[in-house]
């Protein structure tokens, strides 16, 4: 009997037709044919793109200075002229909330750098090693991690003092034990596959073995908890200026923006609702993104 | 004297219980240009032989001799210098083996590359493609990675990557056992037209009798890290002296519906080689076990025309 | 032939795998019966669509993938593709039984082996829950299985084991139909011949039917009555297994028999099928193993072959046959 026609195989005909050339199948651009596939993911590469966007632009967006204070126009409600209102020393909300996105972006960007360079280091290490080495680094790793991570913050901080560089070194140290964990898994994942004995077998070095095999394989994880890690010290930097300890004012940072806030919570909302806003979106959008990657990196792992 | 000669090889693997006796004193002699077939089931140690030879486990004592110098014991150095590319692998799976996110070219050109052997770019590649020609992958196959192609081809990568380097002695990690029965002729065939062209040495680890009857001049049956019955190829088939050989050929599902032969079907599984207890390791499987079998462990012993049994009642049975 | 002993009748079963990049034909117009008691071997190579034979008889299709196209699957006179989920689950474990591939990861790892088989009848049958687990630790007698062991976790058998405690779960609902797909390939060979030896006798003893999935003909010669070749979603051959051994016809079969290392004769070459298993998302228009096959004449680019029975029973589905001309 003569072969079978569907109409989903007619619909996949019409779309081959339409395509050019096949493209090169590498394992990268496989990953990215699947991103593609899945429409949460996307959405939440779309905000994270805006959000950046909105950083980078952030005095061609806001239309005030987000110190200017203007006694004239106090805890007003969002308008036209303050789209998110103004806070108790008539500064324009929206403009803040705009270059709030400068600080958390850039300064979670640098927790995740430093704590991925301390704590993802000392995850790979034990991980390629092993043996030894390995039980000296996780059992450091497990003391820190037995203190509560929003605790460690605030006592390095309180030790430190307020200020970017030590926010930084706060949420580095109170996220380097969940760092390591993650990368030495990844790493080790890695090392259970055969290739790697195949290497060994071919007589590819200690270095080679690392730099051409380990990581390539390993990044797509790694990349993984990475995204998933600036939702996360995002949170933690607002919580900390929330409570006191992170940034002083009158930085425009999000956390503080909601810290403001909480004493006009029943008079004016607006000015805590708009800085929540903003920090839940970009957080949830990290995440969608993170989740979105894991499953194109690595369609086993759901 | 033979290319590889194995003297009392034993590899045990630290476990929480004990000792796991992986490889228990092996003996053997490989002739240059001749095949040996390892086989045996899951967890006799086949793999772990094979993987100690080309030290990708290091030997808890006994030697390996390559043409004459103890491999087994010299320093790693010394050994990745001159003779790691003498004696090369090829793996079971031919997925897991190979890694993603390196191209074919890639792959053949690593080990070439990793060993100094040649530097020029355009030198490598040519060598490349000679090694794609060679094990019959398509020059335009060289951009493409090893997920978009089949098992047999995948297997091929595997045997371009081992042959690239030249190598005198190379051990077949079951690379048939993952592929189809018309896939697995093809493999086959390369691997003995190649082994014809270049004089190469093989050991050949399967768990498949049939395939190792095929490929193999020499056979040795092991069981649980030894060596129970080694002898030619054929002579293994027609005079099956140990049990568990016997046992082992009468379970082969054979093709065919005429002249079914009777099967021995063994009670149990294989016991543990964790601290083995000194006695003969297949007695408590064995169906014609007699005391002598739990008192002492039956040494290899030569019955003629270099058939090599280690059973007590080898011969009486 | 015996229509009254039919118990299943597959006809023009068409199986198709759907997502947004392409359509995978996996199985393409198959058909085939069963008779009571009756042992079948589907033999193929990986691919080759036997797995998807076997799921779209249980109702387990993968969704939204999977698709019945057309065909119908007659059991015991009941159409089976128009059933809903839920009357398929009554049908599953009761009627039809499957035993799968893997046997390390077919058991729940944190229940003892008896409650799981217990679970089974308890699901099907009317029973207290004391006669079930009775029931349970009979099922492991039959199947070699100390009964007093009902207690223990599946890890805590070895592969071969739990391997039996699967059939013993398949079987205790006593089913009319049993489909192995692939029952002993990750066992090893002398584990593997205790398990076969197993099968045999219990479906000697029950009646049971069974269909057996393998690639192994040594496996099909040992345990079957009759077998289908299966080649790119089609059945190529079919027949008792002696016209099929004694008397393959279709060049895919001999082929096959050619290219296994035979224990008895001594060759030098293995017989090799050139060319690789055609890609069942792109499937030809023609007969399919036409760029394979050793023995093409120009008739067979332009048409794909009928099944046609050149014997009682034996079936090829090969354009050498279908002209008349034998």
């Amino acid at each position: 009997m003569a072969k079978i026609y569907t109409p989903a195989m007619e619909k996949i005909a019409k779309k081959n037709a339409k395509r050019k050339k096949p493209r090169q199948s590498t394992p990268g651009y496989e990953a990215w044919k699947r991103f593609k596939r899945n429409k949460t993911a996307f959405v939440g590469l779309i905000v994270v793109g805006l959000m950046i966007l909105i950083a980078l632009l952030a005095p061609l967006i806001a239309p005030y200075d987000y110190q200017a204070q203007d006694y004239t126009a106090m805890l007003q409600a969002p308008s036209a002229e303050h789209l998110f209102g103004t806070d108790a020393l008539g500064r324009d909300v929206f403009s803040r909330c705009i270059y709030g996105a400068r600080y958390s972006l850039v300064i979670a960007l640098f927790c995740v750098l430093a704590a991925f360079g301390l704590g993802g280091g000392l995850g790979i290490i034990a991980g390629y090693f092993g043996g030894k080495v390995d039980t000296i680094i996780m059992r450091i790793m497990d003391v820190f991690q037995a203190i509560p991570q929003v605790l460690m913050a605030i006592c390095i901080v309180a030790v430190l003092g307020n200020g970017i560089p030590q926010l930084v070194v706060a949420i580095m140290f109170s996220a380097m034990p969940t760092m390591a964990r993650n990368n030495r898994a990844a790493v080790l994942r890695v090392r259970s596959n055969d290739y790697v004995e195949a290497s060994q077998a071919i007589g590819v070095g200690q270095g080679r073995m690392i730099i051409r095999h380990m990581i390539p394989n390993a990044v797509g994880v790694m990349i993984i908890y990475l995204v998933g890690f600036i939702a996360a010290s995002i949170m933690m930097m607002s919580s900390l200026s929330y409570i006191g300890v992170g940034l002083a004012a009158p930085t425009p940072e999000w956390g503080l923006i909601l810290s403001d806030g909480k004493a006009y919570l029943r008079t004016a909302p607006y000015m805590m609702l708009f800085p929540a806003l903003m920090i839940m979106i970009t957080c949830y959008a990290f995440n969608l993104l993170g989740d979105g990657l894991r499953d194109a990196f690595d369609p086993r792992l759901k | 004297m033979a290319l590889i000669e194995v003297r009392n090889l034993k590899k045990y693997f630290p476990v929480g219980a004990g000792m796991l006796h992986a490889v228990d004193d092996v003996t053997m002699d490989i002739e240059k240009g001749t095949t040996i077939g390892i086989v045996g089931e899951s967890g006799c140690g086949k793999s772990t032989l094979g993987k100690t030879l080309m030290r990708l486990h290091d030997a808890t004592s006994g030697e390996v001799r390559f043409n004459g110098v103890d491999i087994a014991g010299m320093k790693m150095k010394e050994f990745k210098k001159d003779y790691r590319s003498k004696i090369q692998m090829i793996f079971q799976d031919p997925y897991a083996s190979l890694d993603p996110r390196m191209s074919v070219g890639q792959l053949i050109e690593e080990p070439i590359k990793v060993s100094k052997q040649l530097k020029d770019k355009h030198q490598i590649s040519k060598r490349v493609e000679e090694m794609m020609e060679l094990v019959g992958l398509a020059k335009r196959l060289k951009n493409t990675y090893p997920h978009e192609l089949d098992g047999g081809r995948r297997q091929r990568i595997g045997i371009a990557r081992a042959l690239s380097l030249n190598p005198e002695f190379i051990i077949c990690d079951e690379p048939v056992s993952a592929l189809d029965v018309s896939i697995q002729a093809q493999v086959l065939n390369l691997l003995q037209d190649l082994q014809k062209e270049k004089n190469l040495t093989y050991m050949f680890i399967t768990h498949d009798m049939s395939v190792v009857k095929h490929i193999s001049n020499e056979i040795a049956v092991m069981y649980l890290g030894q060596v129970v019955e080694k002898c030619d190829a054929k002579e293994l088939f027609k005079k099956t002296l140990h049990p568990y050989s016997q046992a082992l050929l009468s379970a082969i599902p054979v093709p065919s519906i005429h002249g079914k032969r009777e099967k021995i079907i063994l009670k149990g599984e294989l016991t543990s080689p964790i601290n083995p207890k000194p006695c003969c390791r297949f007695a408590p499987r064995c169906p014609y076990a007699k005391d002598q079998c739990f008192a002492a462990e039956p040494k290899l012993r030569d019955m003629g025309n270099n058939h090599q049994v280690a059973c007590h009642f080898a011969g009486e049975l | 032939m015996e229509q009254k002993d039919k118990l299943l009748e597959v006809k023009n079963l068409v199986v198709h795998y759907e997502t947004d990049e392409q359509v995978v034909e996996a199985v393409n117009n198959i058909s085939f019966h069963l008779g009571k008691g009756e042992v079948l071997g589907l033999v193929g190579e990986t691919g080759a669509g036997k797995t998807t034979i076997a799921l779209s008889l249980m109702g387990l299709l993968p969704k939204p993938q999977g698709h019945v196209i057309q065909g119908s699957i007659i059991l015991e006179g009941e159409e089976l593709t128009n059933k809903t989920n839920k009357e398929m689950q009554k049908i599953r474990g009761n009627k039809v039984s499957m035993i799968f591939q893997d046997p390390m990861t077919a058991l729940n790892p944190v229940k003892p082996v008896g409650e799981q088989i217990a679970e089974v009848i308890r699901l099907h049958q009317h029973v207290s829950k004391k006669d079930a687990l009775t029931k349970a630790m009979d099922m492991l007698k039959l199947v070699g299985i100390i009964p007093e062991r009902y207690k223990d976790y599946p890890h805590q058998f070895s592969g071969g084991m739990k391997q039996r405690i699967i059939i013993a779960i398949a079987l205790a609902c006593e089913p009319e139909l049993l489909i192995a797909d692939e029952p002993t390939t990750a066992l090893d060979v002398t584990i593997q011949a205790q398990i076969l030896e197993l099968m045999k006798n219990l479906q000697r003893e029950n009646g049971t039917s069974m269909i057996m999935i393998t690639h192994d003909f040594g496996v099909v010669a040992d345990i079957c009555d009759r077998c289908a070749v299966v080649y790119a979603g089609e059945i190529v051959e079919q027949g008792s297994i002696e016209q099929i051994f004694d008397n393959p016809k279709h060049p895919y079969t001999v082929a096959l028999f050619g290219s296994i290392p035979s224990l008895d004769k001594d060759v030098d070459r293995l017989h090799v099928i050139p060319g690789l298993v055609c890609d069942p998302s792109d499937l030809p228009q023609y007969c399919s193993f036409y760029d394979r096959c050793s023995e093409k004449c120009e008739g067979c680019h332009s048409c794909d072959p009928k099944a046609v029975e050149i014997e009682p029973g034996h079936f090829v589905k090969c354009l050498k046959y279908t002209q008349g001309g034998k």
